[in-house]
């Protein structure tokens, strides 16, 4: 739930609640005030009647009034108790009865014992009571209506620079060199957030970056130590008469250099993609680079027995061509190296995108995990940073590179 | 030949002269960016090894310096910076090739005698060893008179061979070279194999003597003895 929505919910119970009290308090005062003003009315009138017989000695003579009604009635001595009732009051214009307030009370004349019922009608301070109540709900309803309006656009605009902060931080990416713009706003708490995370995306940047200077270091002070073993291999092999043990050792001490010497290479290139570091673009015929590498690859294809078949359309990309290459290159030399023997190699290339399929060992790879870093079969002779390297170049081309194992094919999609 | 070897990693500075010392070669070397600079302006080299990063100074304005006085040198980079501009750099500056570290040896000695070939090219390309001439310009090998035909990859190993002669080349090297940086081909050493099969057979046949040696299931050896 929105913030706005839940804070309009909450305002607007309350509101509605708080003003339902205040109508019954309300309506309840008024009656009661109006009540008292008729019960007066009927006291004056009954005064008069007391007044009247007084003077007289006799009851009045009774006249019709449009809103008062006063009748008598002989009783016997003593019977009647003086008080307010709420009655009908016969409307003998509208021939109708209508609600009404009476007063029942009693008189004396001449020894004889009257009983006084004045009544009058309550139907004006109905309508009174009527009016000011729709008022009343009108104005409750104006001010929800122009509550919400308020909210709604008070608050939209308010948290205008939230939702800004909010976008910038979706989109927010360690590698991005550009830094994070400040959202401008008036208040304080909004302020103090775009402030706070301005600081901490600097800080993430900042930290990353180190962290990437770092293994481009490391993997360049490798360099030297690694070329150092190397030369001096190439020298020991020179002294000659070894016995077969020490030449399978200096084999198997080969091998890991140069393994080492791979894995390095692999994780230097890996910064340099990720760094972004511009490789002079140019247009590259995909269709003509793999059909070199295919005839480049063609020995090891034979050796292996593999049957390769390729449907290459036309199909140019504005690209790096050092990149290219090592894209190509890892996920041909994939598919070569996780084949089965007497297996298959399909390439298809068209406009839109660059499939190589491969057959191998019947179960499809985890998904997510071989574009991680350091992820390989347990047979592999690779870095284990083939793909990932692969995936980066991909990115970079702003190109997708995707897995899917539809039997028997592993099948690698580059989707331009 | 003559070679000056400027790099400070004081490992690799001795393999490379100790790799490049035999009969007919002189090897001078230089640590630092003060002794090869008046090393390279008192004496004329075949080849000067020049690795980019050295204490005291930058190996690009050696180059610099060298190229201004016009001095023929070659000039053979060896730089642990494996990016296309430093490469495009020092192309650019006058140098004869860029080499990446690590290296082997024999890459770096089949190198340099490229490029002090193609500087002493004196009217003619061809490359003689004994009874094997090789037309480097139109890449075709005799042994004698008769021609012998080879596969691009056979020729470049054969190359590969005459120019570390007496050397023992490692499988891995000679992978590399035949392969490249791009593909690793490890696991694909009966390539090799197969490959110096052929030029052995081919050569033999056409009336050679049998120049290579396997050495220890290491390497091979291409030897007169």
């Amino acid at each position: 739930m929105k913030l706005l929505d839940r804070y309009n919910r909450v305002t607007l119970i309350t509101t509605v609640i708080v003003m339902m009290i205040t109508g019954i308090i309300y309506y309840q005062t008024i009656s009661w005030i109006l009540t008292n003003q008729i019960d007066k009315d009927l006291v004056v009138e009954e005064n008069e009647v007391f007044d009247y017989v007084k003077l007289n000695h006799h009851l009045p003579q009774v006249f019709e009034s449009d809103d008062q009604q006063i009748s008598f009635y002989p009783a016997a001595n003593g019977s009647t108790l003086r008080e307010f009732i709420n009655t009908d009051y016969y409307n003998s214009n509208q021939k109708k009865y209508e609600s009404g307030r009476g007063l029942i009370s009693s008189v004396a004349v001449k020894g004889k014992y009257y009983k006084i019922l004045v009544v009058e009608s309550k139907v004006e301070t109905e309508e009174l009571i009527r009016i000011i109540f729709f008022i009343t709900i009108g104005v409750i309803l104006l001010l929800l209506v122009v509550l919400l309006i308020i909210n709604r656009l008070l608050l939209n605009r308010l948290w205008q620079p939230f939702y800004m902060i909010m976008r910038d931080l979706k989109l927010f990416n360690v590698t991005d060199t550009t830094d994070l713009q400040k959202v401008y706003s008036h208040i304080d708490e909004f302020e103090e957030l775009n402030t706070a995370v301005i600081s901490m995306a600097s800080r993430v940047k900042h930290d990353y970056k180190n962290l990437k200077t770092f293994s481009e270091n490391a993997s360049h002070e490798l360099l030297t130590p690694i070329a150092v073993i190397n030369s001096k291999l190439d020298t020991l092999i020179q002294t000659e008469n070894f016995s077969e043990r020490q030449s399978k050792l200096l084999n198997d001490l080969y091998t890991a250099v140069n393994r080492l010497n791979r894995l390095n290479q692999s994780l230097l290139l890996l910064v340099k993609i990720e760094n972004r570091l511009e490789h002079a673009k140019e247009t590259i015929n995909l269709q003509a680079l793999i059909t070199e590498m295919i005839v480049q690859f063609d020995e090891i294809f034979q050796d292996k027995n593999l049957r390769i078949t390729s449907e290459l359309n036309s199909k140019e990309i504005y690209a790096s061509r050092y990149l290219a290459d090592i894209l190509l290159n890892n996920l041909i030399s994939n598919a070569i190296r996780h084949n089965s023997s007497d297996g298959e190699i399909k390439i298809h290339l068209t406009e839109e995108s660059l499939t190589i399929s491969n057959t191998g060992e019947n179960i499809a790879l985890p998904d997510d995990d071989i574009f991680k870093r350091f992820h390989k079969s347990s047979s592999s002779e690779g870095s284990g940073l083939g793909l990932t390297i692969s995936r980066q170049i991909c990115e970079n081309f702003n190109f997708s590179l995707c897995y899917k194992f539809q039997q028997p094919y592993h099948t690698f999609i580059i989707k331009f | 030949m003559k070679i000056l070897i400027i790099e400070d990693e004081q490992g690799l500075r001795e393999s490379i002269e100790e790799y490049f010392t035999e009969a007919g070669n002189i090897c001078e070397t230089a640590s630092d960016y003060q002794t090869a600079l008046t090393k390279v302006n008192l004496y004329r080299y075949d080849c000067i090894l020049l690795d980019i990063t050295l204490p005291g100074g930058d190996g690009i304005s050696l180059l610099k310096n060298i190229k201004e006085n016009n001095y023929t040198d070659g000039i053979l980079i060896i730089s642990a910076k494996n990016s296309l501009d430093d490469r495009l750099e020092g192309l650019d500056l006058g140098a004869d090739d860029y080499l990446v570290k690590p290296f082997h040896l024999s890459e770096l000695k089949a190198r340099v005698t490229a490029i002090i070939r193609r500087k002493s090219y004196n009217g003619s390309n061809l490359l003689t060893f004994n009874e094997i001439t090789i037309d480097l310009l139109g890449k075709e090998v005799k042994v004698g008179k008769q021609s012998v035909k080879f596969t691009r990859k056979e020729y470049a190993l054969l190359l590969y061979f005459i120019a570390n002669k007496g050397k023992v080349i490692s499988k891995n090297a000679i992978a590399e070279h035949l392969w490249g940086d791009g593909v690793d081909m490890a696991d694909n050493f009966d390539f090799i194999y197969s490959h110096i099969k052929n030029i052995r057979k081919k050569l033999i046949e056409a009336g050679s003597r049998d120049y290579i040696q396997a050495a220890y299931g290491m390497g091979y050896k291409f030897t007169e003895a």
